[in-house]
């Protein structure tokens, strides 16, 4: 099913492409503020961090709710052709988590990019003063497992508004 | 008669509804018997509880008396999961819609159909292009549903409501939204499979299509009025 929640994803792609775009960014802010509170180079980077994690909630609860509520007459109709609830929390979970994970690559593939052009840069003396490791790996690393733990939250209430979608939606006419 | 070639049987089912305060009688008093291999055709005017009977038949909707026994087994008050199951084993659903999945392919949809069973990936996409293949419409197996006709895509809806080899169709009204040639294609298509595969159909309508069925059932207000 799991694989199937990508293909799903994929095909959603403006949904798709809005969330990963501000899970990305969110993931690229929360890890450089970890970094900068693990520096200590910034006062008050926890009430950031906070407030990150508290978007990133708000987020994954309205991703969750956006998944079930807009797809509530394609997820009737899996029940009518045999899926249990579980089987469709199989599939809204995976598309949420996917879309962290695509977050998560996104920002290590521009931090990559980020010292792979100052390393470029420092070997013709350019930008010395810069550091070329803007975001180390564990901040990244923490950060997106504790988005991961959020979404936990986002599955519980899609799970709650998927026992809510009556199968016999699907059989109501359109419009009606 | 035996009990055996029963296939759905409705014992003294009744069903209300509230609507704008009024209470409304969808089903009284329902006593219906679906023979194994039999193509019925349920029909009668709009609002005569026709759907109701269906969605109640199938275990979409609970009735609020009565027996509904499904292949041996009264599911009347089953639990969801339950009958979730067993429309993944037993049920393929026709729509007036066709609710197919905008964002898929065709064989796609057909194939969604098997995603939660065991089966290996490649044996569902085998089972998917013959389902196709059985509708005609294996040169359309990647189209999206937008890139089909209405007829089109009812005969993708066919092809998945029979990729799972389920022991009955329950079909909604599934020419309301088609032109009569397309309406010929798509019954001449269940009638094939009722006949070929022996899968017990039953479509309700509020046209004439008896001429489709081996067993005609007429409803008006919540009843039974006649069975031909």
């Amino acid at each position: 099913m799991w694989r199937k929640a990508i293909l799903l994803s994929l095909r959603e792609k403006k949904v798709f492409t809005i969330f990963t775009l501000i899970y990305t960014i969110l993931i690229f802010l929360t890890s450089l503020f970890w970094q900068l509170a693990f520096s200590r180079d910034l006062e008050g980077a926890g009430y950031f961090l906070a407030i990150f994690f508290g978007t990133s909630l708000f987020l994954s609860l309205l991703y969750a709710w956006i998944l079930v509520s807009r797809k509530r007459r394609v997820w009737a109709t899996f029940k009518c052709i045999g899926y249990t609830n579980k089987n469709i929390l199989a599939l809204v979970s995976g598309m949420i988590l996917f879309t962290t994970f695509i977050g998560f690559i996104v920002v290590i593939e521009i931090l990559f990019h980020y010292t792979a052009a100052l390393s470029y840069l420092h070997s013709e003396n350019f930008l010395l003063d810069l550091n070329e490791i803007l975001i180390g790996l564990i901040p990244v690393i923490i950060t997106s497992a504790l988005f991961i733990i959020v979404q936990l939250l986002a599955f519980i209430v899609a799970y709650r508004k998927v026992l809510k979608v009556r199968p016999i939606i699907a059989l109501k006419k359109v419009g009606e | 008669m035996s009990d055996k070639d029963i296939m759905i049987e409705a014992i003294d089912v009744n069903k209300e509804y509230r609507r704008a305060g009024a209470i409304i009688r969808a089903l009284a008093d329902v006593n219906l018997r679906i023979k194994s291999g039999e193509f019925a055709i349920v029909q009668g005017p709009t609002g005569c509880g026709k759907s109701t009977l269906l969605n109640v038949l199938s275990g979409l909707d609970l009735p609020d008396s009565g027996r509904i026994i499904f292949d041996g087994e009264n599911i009347a008050r089953a639990t969801e999961d339950r009958l979730s199951r067993l429309r993944r084993q037993k049920i393929g659903f026709v729509f007036q819609d066709f609710n197919l999945v905008n964002t898929l392919t065709a064989i796609e949809n057909v194939e969604a159909v098997l995603w939660p069973t065991v089966l290996r990936q490649k044996e569902i996409e085998n089972r998917a292009i013959s389902a196709l293949r059985d509708v005609n419409l294996l040169d359309r197996k990647d189209h999206y549903p937008v890139q089909m006709s209405g007829g089109e895509q009812q005969r993708c809806a066919i092809a998945r409501a029979v990729i799972h080899r389920p022991r009955v169709i329950l079909a909604d009204e599934p020419s309301g939204n088609l032109d009569p040639a397309s309406e010929k294609e798509v019954m001449d298509l269940l009638k094939k499979i009722n006949k070929d595969l022996e899968t017990t159909v039953i479509v309700v309508t509020h046209r004439d299509l008896s001429k489709y069925g081996t067993k005609t059932i007429h409803m008006d207000n919540g009843r039974i009025t006649k069975i031909q």
